[in-house]
């Protein structure tokens, strides 16, 4: 049997059909439990629904980048891992990475004539074993994460958002510079989100209008990309 | 701490928590299922070996990262929106951006209890838009992803980096202290890890960059904060 055979075989796609249920599953509960406490916490349906669409816009971009990084997957990992692994747990670069650090190990090349099933079952074991440290670590560890951000914040309330400003600050401020400081047409794209949606921002502070803080951040990311490509 | 909303400390954490800690210890045995199906239903078994190897080198480049991702990314995303961003993968490049647009658009302030509310939300419409997306994809197959023109894909490629950029200045420009702070401690960082400075550091030291860009920018700001208030206090 072909190894693409068994790794785009029906049961394959069980196997990772039970892992997407599973992200779908909990994100649903999960947002009827958030939505329920929302509602007694005196948020709005209005407030609710701005999110959702700013979200829903916001995160067509980046599935996009996603998909385009999947062609390579697809390729060397078949469908349904590739399905599987970009929705649950993993993210593109990690994946590629890891089916190729397993092909590597094997002697194999990813994808290439001489990649068998023997490689290919490698690569599985490789990518699940690289990365179920993240899982598990929330699944133990979020509640005390909860109390470790309280101590950045000194035990004072009113500073506790100070911590996540600074956290986002740092956080965007290590990826744009990250891919910026390639100095190609990435770094024009960087350069240009950031002023786009600086104007936007330093606008709305005083105007105050909700389509903006509704759609900016998607504007801004689709004029950044196109400023990058037309430069 | 005050408590300003009890039902949200004494029945709704309390049951994210356990959900959340269920659904993703059952996130790790589903994790398994494709590898087990494949020893179990067709019989193939890779050289440990070579799964060790692979895993070894896999580990020393992400290891850290199942400690700081989470860690540094929880004051923005909250307690649900961990459980889900770390079950559900692409963090940074999709469920971070995500979270914090939700809480712009709605207006609530990251960190705060309404905060983390709308960050659930934003996470868990992510989710639905990228598993739907990558369904399409997925049937789409390789072959027509692979036949989208080079420009295009060049374009989708600086997606990124743009979502960053505005990222960074919508935090940015209501913050210009905090902001500067952590352009200059990330710059200074990946200064230090290019020239080899932080080639002591055990695996890739990318790490230590997320880890002083995030953590130092917190501690700076708390105190630039801090003293700012002291000021308004004694005017």
């Amino acid at each position: 049997m072909n190894y693409s055979d068994i790794a785009n075989s029906f049961i394959m796609w069980l196997a990772c059909g039970c892992g997407v249920a599973l992200v779908l599953f909990q994100a649903a509960v999960m947002t009827i439990k958030s939505m329920k406490a929302g509602k007694k916490m005196g948020i709005t349906d209005e407030q609710i629904n701005a999110a959702i669409s700013s979200s829903a816009a916001g995160s067509i971009g980046p599935s996009l980048a996603i998909l385009a990084g999947m062609v390579a997957l697809l390729v060397s990992m078949g469908g349904p891992i590739s399905w599987f692994r970009l929705s649950y747990i993993g993210a593109v670069a990690y994946e590629l990475m890891a089916a190729g650090f397993a092909a590597q190990a094997m002697n194999v090349t990813l994808g290439g004539q001489d990649m068998n099933a023997t490689a290919f079952a490698c690569g599985v074991w490789v990518m699940t074993l690289g990365s179920i440290g993240w899982v598990l670590f929330t699944a133990l560890a979020t509640p005390h994460m909860d109390k470790f951000r309280d101590v950045l914040a000194g035990g004072r309330k009113e500073l506790v958002p100070v911590v996540a400003v600074g956290a986002m600050c740092g956080a965007f401020s290590y990826l744009t510079i990250n891919s910026a400081m390639r100095f190609n047409s990435q770094t024009t794209a960087a350069v240009a989100g950031f002023l786009i949606m600086a104007a936007f921002t330093k606008y709305n502070m005083t105007a105050n209008k909700k389509w903006i803080r509704e759609w900016s951040f998607c504007i801004s990311m689709f004029l950044g990309m196109l400023v990058s490509v037309i430069f | 701490m005050e408590n300003k909303n009890s039902y949200y400390n004494d029945t709704y954490i309390p049951s994210i928590i356990s959900f959340g800690r269920i659904t993703n210890l059952l996130g790790v045995a589903f994790a398994f299922l494709p590898a087990l199906v494949l020893c179990f239903v067709y019989n193939i078994y890779p050289p440990v070996s070579a799964v060790i190897a692979g895993v070894v080198m896999q580990v020393s480049v992400s290891g850290v990262f199942w400690f700081v991702e989470p860690i540094s990314y929880f004051p923005v995303l909250g307690i649900a929106g961990t459980y889900m961003s770390f079950l559900s993968g692409n963090i940074g490049n999709l469920r971070l951006p995500a979270s914090v647009a939700a809480q712009q658009a709605a207006g609530v302030e990251a960190g705060t209890e309404e905060g983390s509310i709308i960050s659930t939300i934003g996470v868990a419409v992510s989710i639905i838009v990228n598993v739907l997306m990558l369904t399409v994809g997925v049937i789409l197959g390789a072959q027509i992803l692979g036949s989208i023109p080079p420009v295009i894909k060049g374009a989708l490629n600086n997606i990124l980096p743009a979502l960053f950029g505005a990222m960074l200045a919508q935090q940015f420009v209501p913050n210009p202290k905090i902001g500067s702070v952590a352009v200059v401690l990330t710059s200074i960082m990946f200064f230090l890890m290019k020239n080899g400075y932080l080639s002591f550091l055990p695996g890739f030291p990318v790490y230590a960059v997320i880890i002083v860009a995030v953590f130092g920018t917190i501690f700076i700001g708390q105190k630039i904060v801090a003293a700012d208030l002291a000021k308004k206090k004694e005017q």
